[in-house]
């Protein structure tokens, strides 16, 4: 049966906000798609139509999301943000997009976002990456920077944004508040380490 | 910037000395050096930290010493295993930014001492107190998201992006509410509240192995205490409380303002406050005031904190010079009650028969007073010195309800001779005491620097007789 585009726009809507409802009631690993179908009003093998595994699910959640954080920060930025600052609010509004998924997030970067080898690569969580990478040197690049940073500055970025996402995924302070202090330090040290300067013992303030 | 070396015999000169044990100061300025020049991993909240400067070295001699005292008898081998531990407890206290505040406010005291401290220090410490904030704007306005859904700029009509004034657990911005008044925003550090508990975790744990001293229980009560009201600081609802109940205690006439809290902009973590124009202390102090200003802020201040007192039973334990505003049309503004000691009745009624016992010149009950104030049980238990020593601390500090008119606060001999007993008591290890005394002495010596500082007088007997005929009244 062929159904209308419109409604299949509708179908995966429905499959997407069921889908976050039963994560995070039943975490990621325990949820298996014909929870889903199921509660989407599906047969099983027609959400294979829309979402080739969970995992795909899952990180199209994440990457809607992040993109909905990367247009957050295009309208928040003032332009008189320093690059530290610049990269902090870029991560603060991507995190603030992907809280609603907090809950059940762990596992899901954990498998799409692994910088591991892996047989099978998630494409979502790899287009996901280079968007972000992408993202980040463009605000790099506003910062008087001659050249893009190379692959060693960028695959410390990297590490310092996983970092950053697996503390937050586990962060039980009041608005993951300690994710924010662990934000601001990452940047201000990544910034540091592409400007090459070293820092002093009491950084700015210490006169 | 000055050498290392000059730096060095400034440190000599100004830290405290053990006659026996150390008597040029040789061994701490070492320890402190040694602590000082070591690498330490900092966090976000630490970057703030001072450690290289003279000041900052200084109050951690201070410090020292005060912890050394304790194991000076010990044996040698324990002593040194000691010596280990006091000196990691150190480097982690270094590292404790937020408690900049904290230490400034030690320096500054000892700042008002010439013959303790060098003089340039007065200016390197007010310099070091009003240091740029470190929060960013885009931080600023994630706090903002996570306490209220909005932003700054959505919120007010107006809102500065950069901060003008330090505060010890964050900072504060000024703004325009949608309604046209000026305020004040004090906004806290994310994660400050969690990071001030595990440090002081592992500080009582590197300090447990100086366990030597029958005192030590003692030692372990006042950290509980310094970490409460430290955490009671992070309450900025608790604040605002107290902002509200204190603004209920002044009418126009007293000429004191307690700026108004604006409850629909504050939160745990967020504090707006109506915006009190005027200077701090070391402005006031550089247009030269006649005596007769100098003596009616002296005046309004000891009203203040003495309607607090006999009002409501607080101890503004926190009395340092960024709190007090002089406002342009004569007035005085209280800002910042997060540090506010509100006593219990057993607190209030000890504190209260000691101030008694003192007026009616009553000596057993004086002595009693303050037995119970050094956790004895009665003045027959404690050494004859000991008594002796913190008496004449507290008949000092009962001087001025004592003497009828004027009372001189800038009158450096009386200052100096509070100071010297403090030290008397430190030297002599006579430290043991409730820790409500932490916060009745930062009290006293807070505002009696500040009045030093002022060359103030006023009719302090009068303001007393005043302020606790009230509770007469009540009764
Ligand atoms: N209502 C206000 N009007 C004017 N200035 C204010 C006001 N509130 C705060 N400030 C300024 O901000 C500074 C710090 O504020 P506040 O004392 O409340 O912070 P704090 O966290 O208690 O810090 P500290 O312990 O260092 O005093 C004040 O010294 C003052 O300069």
């Amino acid at each position: 049966m062929r159904i209308s585009e419109q409604a299949k726009h509708e179908n995966r809507i429905r499959i997407l906000e069921k889908a976050v409802d039963i994560f995070t009631a039943k975490g990621f690993d325990a949820t298996t798609t014909r929870d889903i179908a199921l509660a989407a009003g599906l047969a099983a093998g027609t959400l294979f139509n829309y979402f080739p595994s969970k995992e795909t699910l899952a990180m199209t959640m994440v990457t809607e999301a992040l993109g909905q954080g990367r247009e957050d920060f295009q309208r928040r930025r003032t332009g008189d943000e320093d690059l530290a600052e610049e990269l902090f609010l870029f991560v603060a509004s991507g995190l603030r997009r992907l809280r609603p998924l907090r809950p059940f997030l762990g596992p899901v970067l954990e498998r799409s976002l692994s910088p591991f080898p892996r047989k099978s690569v998630c494409q979502e969580g790899e287009a996901a990456r280079q968007e972000h990478l992408h993202a980040v040197q463009d605000i790099i690049a506003g910062h008087g920077f001659a050249e893009a940073p190379d692959y060693v500055a960028m695959t410390m970025y990297w590490s310092l944004y996983l970092g950053i996402l697996a503390f937050w995924t586990n962060d039980i302070s009041p608005n993951q508040e300690e994710t924010q202090s662990l934000i601001d330090y990452a940047t201000r040290m990544f910034v540091q380490i592409i400007s090459g300067v070293v820092p002093g013992k009491g950084e700015a303030h210490a006169e | 910037m000055r050498s290392e070396k000059i730096l060095e015999q400034e440190l000599l000169k100004a830290l405290p000395k053990d006659r026996n044990s150390d008597p040029a100061g040789l061994h701490l300025a070492n320890l402190v050096t040694s602590v000082s020049n070591k690498m330490v991993p900092v966090n976000s909240f630490s970057r703030i930290w001072i450690l290289g400067s003279l000041q900052a070295r200084v109050t951690f001699g201070y410090l020292a010493y005060w912890l050394r005292s304790r194991f000076s008898d010990a044996e040698e081998k324990q002593r040194l295993k000691s010596e280990a531990h006091l000196a990691a407890a150190l480097q982690l206290f270094g590292t404790m930014g937020y408690l900049r505040g904290a230490v400034m406010k030690v320096g500054q005291m000892l700042a008002n001492l010439p013959e303790v401290v060098p003089e340039e220090f007065a200016e390197v410490l007010s310099a070091l107190h009003f240091e740029a904030p470190p929060m960013h704007y885009s931080l600023v306005r994630e706090v903002f998201l996570d306490e209220f859904g909005r932003e700054p700029e959505e919120m007010f009509a107006s809102f500065e992006q950069q901060a003008f004034a330090a505060a010890s657990l964050g900072q504060v911005h000024r703004a325009r509410l949608q309604s046209g008044e000026e305020v004040a925003v004090k906004i806290q550090y994310p994660g400050i509240a969690r990071t001030i508990k595990n440090d002081l975790r592992a500080l009582r744990l590197l300090l447990q192995p100086l366990c030597l001293t029958r005192d030590w229980e003692d030692t372990i009560a006042k950290l509980v205490d310094i970490e409460r009201m430290l955490l009671l600081e992070t309450d900025y609802i608790k604040e605002a409380d107290h902002c509200r109940q204190a603004r209920t205690v002044f009418v126009d006439a007293d000429q004191v303002v307690v700026p108004k809290v604006y409850d629909g902009y504050s939160s745990k973590r967020v504090l707006t406050c109506e915006y009190l124009l005027g200077c701090h202390i070391n402005e006031y102090l550089q247009r030269a005031p006649e005596q007769a200003e100098r003596d009616h802020f002296t005046t309004l201040l000891t009203v203040a904190t003495y309607r607090l007192y006999y009002r409501l039973h607080w101890l503004p334990a926190d009395p340092h010079p960024g709190n007090f505003i002089f406002m342009p049309d004569g007035r005085l503004g209280l800002i910042d009650f997060g540090c506010t000691l509100v006593m219990n009745d057993e607190e209030w009624c000890d504190s209260n028969a000691a101030i008694q016992a003192a007026l009616d010149r009553d000596m057993p009950a004086l002595n009693q007073a303050i037995a119970s104030a050094c956790r004895f049980n009665h003045p027959d238990e404690m050494a004859p010195d000991h008594l002796e020593v913190i008496r004449q601390g507290f008949c000092w500090f009962m001087e001025p309800w004592q003497h009828e008119g004027l009372f001189n606060f800038g009158d450096k001999a009386f200052f100096l001779r509070g100071i010297e007993n403090v030290i008397e008591a430190a030297r002599k290890r006579y430290t043991r005491s409730v820790p409500m005394t932490i916060w009745s002495n930062r009290f006293t010596f807070g505002g009696r620097a500040f009045c030093y500082k002022l060359q103030g007088r006023c009719e302090f007997r009068n303001i007393f007789l005043g302020e606790s005929a009230w509770q007469h009244q009540k009764l």
